[in-house]
This record gives structure tokens, sequence and C-alpha cells, in this order.
């Protein structure tokens, strides 16, 4: 049992191994700090926070160290005693600022990062209005190709070299590097080596200031401006927590939320930078019907209780001719709805498992440049859908069995197929061609996809599916992790999501609010029931079984 | 049947005073506008002949416009509403004297050993009126005056500036069809089916509905002195006996107060208070439908200045120059002059203090009407009846009736200054709270609230 | 803080006995209202304040908030760095700004597309207050007409013309900080070493 006093209040630690910062985060006291972060090993280089530090002795009196100490590399020891507001800790803060900005261009009106800028808000907190330099200010040049997706704005770096360590810790890769020395200092590439490994824009997010810029997102919207909202990046079964962040419809970014039961602290640049096909202008944007040769754009109404019809009369005919197909990229909640339409049309109704897209092998961090084999901290999923443990599980419920898409054409001959895609464009190739043929041959095909497929020739009814921001509900996760996504863009204008369309086949009232839903899902299928506890950082559906 | 009826010369009347009367209102709405920008040190309409077609081009924008007819207004309601507000209006005009006119004879009891000798009869039953009419010939022959058939002869053979002459119920008439237009606004606003229409109707029906009580109960004193309720009569009362407003300047005033809530008029014109309503019940009216709500409360206007004109003011008699006997061509064009000049010289006050008092607030307005006015009214109507009973002075008694006006506006007056106020807004709590504050409540707000009682 | 000597507390008027029956007071006030009436009528063209509009033309105070404009430095080039503070002012949310990097070598950013909606702006000058380079003006052109609704959305080239347009007529608007040009906006040196208001 530790107990620490940080500004006279007393936490108790346990036996945790935490250092300052992280103790007074507990005690809900803000250490500023730029070079330590909890994935990266602590350097000490920014001085940011200093901090008094002293010891209560067994006799009850307090001795106080004569100098400040930076608080992110001092481990928390019983008794230790902090003071971040005096006036010595204040000083030195204010001190440790008033030198990081002697060669800050303060150019915020023309920075990224402002708004989100640890630079911009210390100052405010702890910094001094004014500044005493007056020297011309270092004008490094910028070097906008640092890396395919990164540019670097040389003179706002504040060498806290969070950059550096995370190419050395967490991606291996060793790409930066810090050249010159003292105010002359800069971060750079050797030539011939740009910044490209597949985790680098993580260092945009690293960068407490705006020196790193992610070439994606650069000058595109200013943050205060968006909204953001918790999902999961639908790009891999890592399935990494992120922050969407939009607004008035438009995807602008997405980030890692930091999460430790999912991915960690960071993402990859395949998922971060794969979001783009939300924002697609070619997406299917209106329900639409074929009659003969011509389509046909007609309303929810007609389109839900057209499929209804035709569906219900096939499945009169030949039950076992009804297929659904469901796509990895459905959420838990749309493919029970789904299971559950298409099994109240008949008990003999088919399931299918949509294909499951996969790209080469995992792919491990941190790599080892020196070949020693190192701990993983990062794991890049070969399989590329978010979300294909959930519906396995849902299949297993009505099915009984995982079915295939693949076997399942090869049995019986299917009178109608419900094809769901969902797959972003990277995947577009999902349906392959001897795939698309056995579709194909069906006479009443309803395709529900972001963009057109290769069936959508073929299919009776076209409509539009909803992409990752503009749905709710659940995936799991390569670990069985289910975890909630939010809704952020209300998507194309006539179209509507997967998930209320089938709410709307099922003749159900209302508008669909998935995580009502779990509950019913939970009594339904038993390996749901975690679902019920589901906090933000998700909840893991394997872990009781 | 007293008076004669000529189909001809009513029509004749009614359609000259209908074209006067709209020619009449489309300048008033430039005189309005250049009293207003005069008082504002301004120009006002100068544009087409220095503002003299303005009205005509005003008007024949009217017609041009689009005739919106909203989707959501009760159409049937929506369209009837601007008729009735124009047609009342209109109709009140009717008994109301703009020019010469004489007072139609009166009919009276000479029977010996009847129980109304001498005085003012109405028969009813034909036998009666013959005995009626008998005595009175003979009557006249006795004493060499004109008999009533001669006098009813002449009046029928004059010219009345009157649409309907000889009304007995005179004024009560103007009344009774001028609260008729409360039902135009109240069908406009209601069928607009617009919270500010419905809101500016509903202030508009409060509004019309108290302040009749003190305009009727004010010009009752007038009636009395007169003696009659048609408005001839009351006009030859005054060239007679002087003006009322002499005599009666309370009731006067009270009337010329209520006439303002009447018609809308600042600083009682809540029911279209722009700031406030939008424009109130005609807010969802426009072009040629908008025009007829205007048309009738200018009608409404020129109405009521014609009666308080005729009522205090003495009609068109002007001390030494219009007597009674003049009847010719010229007699009655200068008549009509006066009475005209009169009645704009009163619209020009209108007109006037529109730029002088502020709006009302809503509770001020009905205290005013129900706290003072009414029973300012009533106490005059009281102190004028038992003087005209028992004629304390002989004939010097109508000169008591204005110290007696004086009395009552001052002891209305000192009451005000004694009574204790009704609270004001000051004393509303300041909840500290919602959009109207900023920050926490603070201790003086508390304090504030503890002696709060709700 | 004020001090309490410094304070005059006034009360509201008492009502006296000639107030409460409200007459002498309108008469009174019917006398303000006459004497206008009077004076306007009588007292020829000097004692009017109309102006008669499309021919004379008013001379409107240079801090008038008008029609907006887009500076430029003293290359001709756009002044506006795209940092989108006037669009975060603005409570009217009618400027709309795509930025861009910047084609010159000496900055980093300048606006693609700057568009204000002329018909929803409100003129509350918030956009002029919040640049932080003296970009965004609003002159004292306060005729603004357009026969439809796209006309009146100015764009960057427009916004650019009517810099153009209130220099040659010599109306430049009042500038921040009596006349002097923010910080950020004057040429280097000359704004950043003497004064005291540059940021740490
Ligand atoms: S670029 Fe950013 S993260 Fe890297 S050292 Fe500089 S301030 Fe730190
Ligand atoms: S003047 Fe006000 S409303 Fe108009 S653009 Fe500027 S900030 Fe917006
Ligand atoms: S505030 Fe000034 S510099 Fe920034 S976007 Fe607006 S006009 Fe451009
Ligand atoms: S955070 Fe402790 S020195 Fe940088």
């Amino acid at each position: 049992m530790a107990t620490v006093y940080i500004n006279d209040k007393a936490v108790d630690i346990g036996d945790k191994r935490l250092n300052l910062v992280q103790v007074a985060e507990l005690a809900g006291v803000t250490i500023p700090h730029y070079c330590y972060h909890p994935a990266l090993s602590v350097v000490a280089s920014c001085r940011m926070c200093l901090v008094e530090l002293g010891e209560k002795t067994p006799d009850g009196s307090v001795q106080m160290q004569p100098r400040v100490v930076p608080a992110c590399q001092t481990p928390a020891k019983d008794g230790a005693v902090v003071q971040t507001a005096t006036s010595k800790s204040k000083t030195a803060q204010g001190q440790t600022l008033e030198a990081l900005l002697l060669n800050h261009p303060l150019d915020c009106p023309v920075c990224d990062k402002a708004g989100e800028c640890k630079l911009q808000d210390y100052s405010y907190q702890f910094g001094f209005a004014e500044s005493r330099m007056v020297d011309e200010k270092n004008t490094p040049p910028n070097k906008p190709d640092l890396g395919p997706n990164i540019n670097l704005f040389t003179d706002r770096c504040i060498m806290c070299s969070r950059c550096v360590r995370f190419t050395r810790e967490i991606s291996g890769t060793s790409e930066l590097h810090i050249v010159n020395r003292g105010t002359h200092s800069e971060i750079d590439v050797f030539p011939g080596d740009p910044l490209n490994n597949k985790l680098a824009t993580n260092v945009v997010d690293l960068c407490p200031v705006g020196a790193l810029a992610s070439k994606d997102f650069l000058y595109s919207h200013r943050v205060w401006n968006l909204k953001t909202v918790d999902s999961v990046c639908p790009g891999c079964s890592t399935g990494c927590s992120i922050h969407i962040d939009a607004n008035k419809d438009v995807v602008y970014r997405l980030r890692p939320r930091e999460n430790p039961l999912a991915q960690g602290y960071f993402m990859c640049d395949d998922g971060r930078l794969g979001y783009h096909y939300a924002n697609s202008k070619n997406r299917l944007s209106a329900p639409k019907i074929r009659s003969g040769q011509e389509w046909k754009e007609t309303g929810w109404k007609e389109i839900v209780s057209g499929i209804d019809n035709d569906l219900r009369a096939v499945a009169a005919v030949n039950p076992k001719g009804v297929l659904g197909v469901l796509s990895p990229f459905l959420t838990v909640e749309e493919g029970f709805l789904l299971a559950q339409y298409l099994k109240s049309l008949s008990k003999d109704a088919r399931l299918a498992l949509g294909p499951i897209p996969v790209t080469g092998e995992d792919d491990n961090y941190p790599k080892t440049r020196n070949g020693q084999p190192a701990k993983v901290q990062f794991t890049i999923r070969q399989e590329k859908c978010p979300n294909r443990k959930g519906i396995e599980a849902i299949l297993q419920h009505f099915e009984g069995k995982i079915v295939h898409l693949r076997d399942s054409l090869q049995g019986e001959k299917a009178e109608a197929v419900f094809l769901t895609g969902g797959y972003p464009p990277s995947t577009q190739s999902w349906l392959e061609p001897n795939l698309a043929k056995g579709i194909s041959k069906t006479p009443l095909i309803i395709n529900q996809d972001l963009f057109e497929n290769a069936v959508a020739g073929q299919s009776k009814y076209l409509l539009p599916a909803a992409a990752f921001a503009e749905k709710e509900g659940t995936f799991v996760n390569h670990a069985g992790l289910a975890q909630g996504i939010k809704r952020i863009c209300s998507g194309p204008r006539k179209g509507r999501t997967d998930g209320q369309v089938y709410l709307d086949l099922l003749g159900r009232k209302g508008l669909l609010h998935a995580f009502s839903l779990h509950k019913e899902i939970a009594s339904a299928v038993p390996c749901f029931a975690p679902l019920l506890t589901m906090g933000p950082q998700g909840v893991n559906l394997e872990k009781g079984s | 049947m007293v008076v004669e009826f000529s189909l001809i010369v009513t029509l004749a009347t009614i359609i000259v005073l209908m074209a006067c009367l709209n020619g009449l209102v489309a300048y008033l709405t430039l005189f309005e506008r250049k009293i207003s920008a005069y008082v504002q040190d301004r120009v006002g309409p100068n544009r087409a002949f220095f503002g003299i077609v303005q009205p005509i081009a005003d008007g024949i924008k009217f017609l041009l416009k689009e005739d919106v007819i909203p989707a959501h207004v009760d159409k049937f309601f929506y369209l009837l509403a601007p008729a009735i507000a124009l047609g009342t209006a209109f109709l009140a005009i009717a008994v109301v004297p703009f020019g010469s006119t004489l007072p139609p004879p009166a009919l009276v009891d000479h029977r010996p050993g009847s129980t109304t000798f001498g005085k003012m009869v109405f028969p009813s039953v034909t036998l009666e009126l013959e005995e009626v009419l008998q005595a009175d010939r003979k009557f006249s022959q006795d004493s060499k005056t004109p008999s009533y058939e001669e006098k009813l002869k002449k009046y029928n053979a004059t010219f009345q500036c009157v649409v309907s002459p000889g009304v007995d119920i005179g004024f009560v008439f103007v009344f009774a069809v001028g609260s008729l237009a409360v039902y135009g606004i109240i069908l406009g606003g209601w069928s607009s089916n617009n919270k500010y229409s419905l809101l500016g109707s509903l202030r508009s029906s409060a509004q019309l509905i108290s302040y009749e009580i003190p305009m009727g109960l004010s010009v009752l004193g007038v009636a009395v002195a007169a003696g009659s309720l048609n408005m001839e009569r009351i006009i030859h009362h005054q060239v007679e006996n002087g003006w009322n407003f002499i005599f009666q300047p309370l009731a006067m005033i009270l009337f010329a107060t209520a006439i303002f809530a009447e018609c809308n008029r600042l600083p009682f014109d809540l029911p279209e208070a722009e700031q406030e309503l939008v424009g109130g019940y005609h807010t969802e009216y426009s072009a040629m439908k908008f025009a007829l709500f205007f048309l009738g409360e200018y009608t409404h206007m020129i109405t009521t200045s014609f009666l308080i004109v005729t009522l205090f003011f003495g009609g068109w008699h002007l001390p030494f120059l219009t007597s009674p006997d003049q009847t010719g061509l010229f007699a009655i064009l200068i008549k009509v002059g006066i009475t005209c000049g009169k009645m704009l010289a009163f619209i020009f006050f209108y007109m006037m203090i529109r730029w002088t008092i502020l709006r009302f607030r809503f509770d001020q307005l009905m205290n005013l009407a129900w706290k003072v006015m009414l029973p300012l009214s009533l106490l005059s109507f009281l102190a004028l009846a038992g003087l005209t009973h028992f004629r304390p002075l002989g004939n010097l008694t109508p000169w008591v009736m204005p110290p007696i006006s004086l009395g009552l506006l001052l002891g209305a007056g000192l009451l005000g200054l004694i009574l204790p106020k009704s609270p004001t807004r000051s004393h509303v709590p300041n909840l500290g709270h919602g959009s109207g504050g900023i920050g926490p409540v603070c201790q003086t707000n508390q304090a504030r609230l503890e002696k709060v009682e709700f | 803080m004020i001090k309490p000597e410094e304070i005059t507390w006034v009360k509201p008027p008492t009502f006296g006995l000639m107030d409460q029956i409200y007459l002498p007071a309108i008469i009174s006030g019917l006398g303000t209202t006459l004497g206008h009436f009077a004076k306007t009528v009588f007292g020829g063209p000097q004692a009017k304040v109309t102006q008669y509009f499309p021919e004379e033309r008013p001379e409107l105070p240079a801090n008038y908030r008008g029609v907006h404009r887009l500076n430029r430095d003293e290359e001709g080039r756009v002044k506006c760095v795209a940092c989108y503070m006037c669009s975060t002012a603005c409570p009217a949310h009618c400027i709309d700004i795509v930025a861009a990097p910047s084609p010159w070598p000496d900055r980093e950013k300048y606006p693609e597309v700057f568009v204000i909606d002329e018909l929803r702006c409100i003129y509350c000058g918030m956009c002029e207050q919040a640049c932080p380079v003296d970009a965004i003006e609003l002159t004292s052109l306060f005729d603004l007409t357009g026969l439809s609704r796209e006309e009146m959305i100015f764009n960057k080239e427009k916004l650019l013309s009517v810099f153009d347009q209130t220099v040659a007529m010599g109306k430049d608007p009042v500038r921040t900080k009596a006349g002097r040009l923010s910080v950020a906006s004057e040429p280097a040196g000359d704004g950043l070493t003497d004064s005291s208001s540059v940021q740490s």
C-alpha cells in the first residue's frame, strides 16, 4: 500500500508501478507534459512536467527537495509529496514554455493542430503572456516529403522526440532521427528512407504540436468544427477503437482511440486513410428497382413491400430457394434482424456468410531491423473485415452451422438471393467471378451494397447500403471483443441504413436504435449475453466461456 | 312612416358618399404619411407629383399584387373577414350626418287631458295617431304655427346630408354596427391559423369590448341633454344651446379616448402592434384583402370623427355663420364643408397623438378602461342626469357640469396617487436560471426569492 | 472597481397629480410633435433631415459596416491565410472557406475558395475583428443589390474586386487599433519586436 500526496491530496496507488504524471492524473491533477507518452519509453527531454517533490518522514514532517524534478521520470513511491502549483513549479513550467516558444513561429492561424494543440493549451494554462526573445527566430525549411502521408513543419517542432521513439519502439522501422544540435535540432529522415511504414501517421497524433501533419487532413478543416463519435475501424479484424471526426455528413479523418482491450493507442494507415469511400460520390444513392432493362428509382415504401411480396412468393413455393448472404461488414444487430426476417418467411430459408476478404499475412509490429524478435505491440490482420465473428455467431444460432456462400451456392439452387455487401472498394473484387456467376443465375436478386457490384446488372432490387460512419451497431473483432460503432453522418439523402431496411421488412414500427436491440439479441442468442454490459471499451464475448 | 323615403335620393347619396369616402381614405393615407414625416422632420412621399398621385399608385399596386391565400387558412372565414370589416365600417356611416341637417319634426301631444300632454309622442296605433294628428292640426290653427304635417312636408322636401335621415336610434346604431367590426378582426385572426394573428385578434376583441362600455356611457349624457338619440336632433340641440363639449368636457375626453381604442389607433393599437405581433390579425393578408382591412380601418376613423363632431362639436354648426334656416345649395355646401373640416381636424388630432404617446401595455390598457374610464363616465353621467332632473340653478344648470368634470378628473388623479400601486414588473422574481440570467443564483437573488410569495 | 462615491443612484420618477391625470402630459407632448410639425412645414428645406437618396449619396463614416472586402497584400495577392477565424466567429455562419496549400513560397495556406453569403450576413463585423491578418474588412459600401440569391453570394474574386473598388474610391475602412494593422499582418520586423502584444 503506497500513498502519494498530490497537492496535499492523498492518493492510494496500491502496488502499481506508476510515475508522478500518472498518479497526478488519478488525483485529478494535470501535470503538463509533452515528451511522456504511456506507450513510449520515458526520456524526460521536454522538461514540461517539472514539479516540486518531497517526502513524508515517519515523524509526519515533510522534507521537500530543493530542486524541481521531471514528474514523468520519477516513479511514485510511498510517502512522496508532490506540489504542482507552488510558485516554484509554476515558474519552472512557465520558463520551460518560454524556452519552447523561443523558436516557435506562432503561426496558429495556419496550423492544423490549432484547437487541439498541447502547446496552445499549456501556454494558456501555464505560460507567460510575453516573450522576451529579441533575436530572429530560427526558421528551418519545412519538409513536405517526410513520408508519403506525412508533412513536417520543422519550425513548429518542440523536440519532444515522441515521433522518433515511436518509429523505434512501436513500428520498429526507425526512420526518424534528430539531426543537428541545440536550438538547431531538427527531425529528419535519411535520404531515400522516407517515413512510410504502415503505422507512420500515428506520429501525427503523437506530435503534441503541429509539426507533423497528415497530408490527408492537411488544411481540409479546422478541428473545432469537427464533431466526434467513438467507433471501430472497419478495415481489418483487429477492430481498432477509433474516433470518427466528421462535419456536415463528411468524414474528415479517423483517429485511434485508446483502448487497452482492443489495440492499445494506435491504428494503421490503411485503416486511418481508408475511410474515403464513405464520402464517395459514386456510391449507390437511392433504392432502385428494375423493370425490364430499365432501372427505376422508387420510394422505400414500394421497395420494402415489393421485396417482401417477392420473397414471400418464392418462399411459399420453394422455401429452400431463399438464400440470405450475410456480409461480415454487417453489424451484429443488422445480421440478427436480417436472419430473423428471412427465417420468418420460412424455417427452411438458407443463410450464408459472405466472402471474407483476406490480404497477405498478419503484419506484426514492431518490425525488427536488426533481426531481433520483439514483443508484438500491434498487428494489422490479413482478414479485412470487422465483424466475421459476430456474423458467424448469428449464423450458428439461426442455421446451426456456419455456411460459406461458396458452399451454399454449390448446394441447392437458389431462387432468391438477398445479398448484403458493404465492402469498401479496396475489396471491390469481393464477389469473385465464380461466385458472381453462381448468384447471377438466380431469378430474384436483392442486392444491397455501397457500390455497384459484380451482380448489380442482374439484380432486381438495388439498395444503397450504409457505410460504417452512417450506422450504429456492434462489431466483434478477431478476439471476440464486441465494440459499439456510432452514427455521425446521415449517408445518401435517399438512402436508409441496412438495419432500418430489415426492421421495415420485419414490419416493426419506428426507427432502429441498435443498442436497444441488445436485450432481444442476448435472450435469443445466448453467446451475445455480455453485450448487455458493453461499455465504451467494448466487452469480450469469449472471456466467460 | 314618419319620414318619407326616396330611393333615388338615398341611392345617389350613398354612391356619392361611398365614392368620396374611398377617395378620402386613399388621401388620408397620404395625409398620415405626410404628417408622420413632418413630425419626424422628414419630407414624406414626394415622388409622383409631390406625392399627390401616390395613393392612386398604392391602390393600383394593391389591385395588381399577387393575391396570396396561404395554404393553412380557413378559406371561407379568411375571405369573409375583410368584407365584414369593411362592410360594417360603411354601414355605420349611414346615420352619421356629414353636413346640413334639420331635426325631424316632433309630434307633440295636444290632446286635452292626455297623460302625455305637451310631450313628444310616438303613437304606434293608427287610431291613436289620427287622434294626435287631429289635436295637433287644431292646435296649429289655434296658435298659428305650422302643424306637424306641414313641418314634416318641409322636412321631407329639404335634402338631409345623411344617408338615412330621421333615424331615431341614432348613434346607438353606430355603436351596434361598429361593434360588429370586431367580427371581421376575430375571423381574420382566427382563420389565418397563425399565432400572431390570433393573439392580435384576441387582444382586439378584449379591447373593443372593454372600450365600448365607457364609450356608450360617456355619450349617454349627450342623449340626455338633447332628449333624443337622433343625431339631427342632437345637432339642433347644440345649435340652440351651445356645443356639448363645453358643457360635458369629461364626457368628450372619455369618448375621444374610447374612440382611439375602437379604431385601433396608437396609443391603443395593440391588435396590430407590429413590434410584437408582426402585423396582428392581418399578418396573413396581402393585396386587395389587406387593402380592405385598411379601408375599413380608415373608414372607421372617419365615421368616429364625424360622430364626435356631431355629438360634441355641433356638427355643421359654426356660430354666426350657419343656422338651421339656411337650406339653399350654397348653405348646404358650406355646412358640408364645416362638418368635413371639423372631421379632418379631428383626424389630424388622431395622427398627432400617434406620434405623441407611446403604446400602452395591455394591462395598462385594461386598467384604463375598467378602473378609470368606466367609473368616471358613470359618475359623470350620474351627475348630469341629476342636474338635468333637478335643475338646481335653472337656466344656468348646464354650467355646473364643467366644474364637476374637472373635479372628477382631479379626483381620479388624486385617487391614483393615494391608492396602493398594483404590482409592477420589478416584483417578478428573477429566478437566476433559464435564458434570463447568466451564472448561478446569487445571494441577492436568493434573498429576493425568499421574500416573494407564490 | 467603481468607487461608491462615483455611483449616482437614479430613482424612477414618481408620478405627481399632473402626471396621474395624463392630460397635461399629453398636451405638452402634443406641443413637441406640433412644434416639429410646424418647423418642418414652415422651416424651409434646411429644417428637414431627409436626403434624396439616389441623387444625393450619403457620406457614411469610415467605420460603417457594409459590404465586405478581401484585402490584397503589397504584391496584389489575397492577404487571407485561410485560418477560418472569421467563419468561426461569424454568428450567421455565412462564410465558407476552402483552404489549400498556398502556391507562394512565403506562406503555407491560402483560401482556394472564399465565399460570403451577403444575404445571410448580419453585418456585425465579427469577422473583421477575428481576422489575425486584417484580410477581411467591412467597407462603407451599403447599397448592395442583386436580382438573385446567387448574385448575392460573393466569391473571392468579387470580394477582391470590392477591395480594388474601394481603394480606387479612396474609401478605405478604418483600420483596427487606431489606424494600425494588427501585428501579424504587418511586414516582418515591423511589428514583431517592438510590440508587447506578441504572445508567448
Ligand atoms: S515533430 Fe512533434 S512529435 Fe516529433 S519531436 Fe517534434 S514536436 Fe515532438
Ligand atoms: S459581418 Fe458578421 S455576419 Fe457578416 S460575415 Fe462577418 S461575422 Fe459573419
Ligand atoms: S480570419 Fe482573415 S485570414 Fe482567417 S480566413 Fe478569415 S479572412 Fe482569411
Ligand atoms: S513530459 Fe516529463 S520531461 Fe517531457
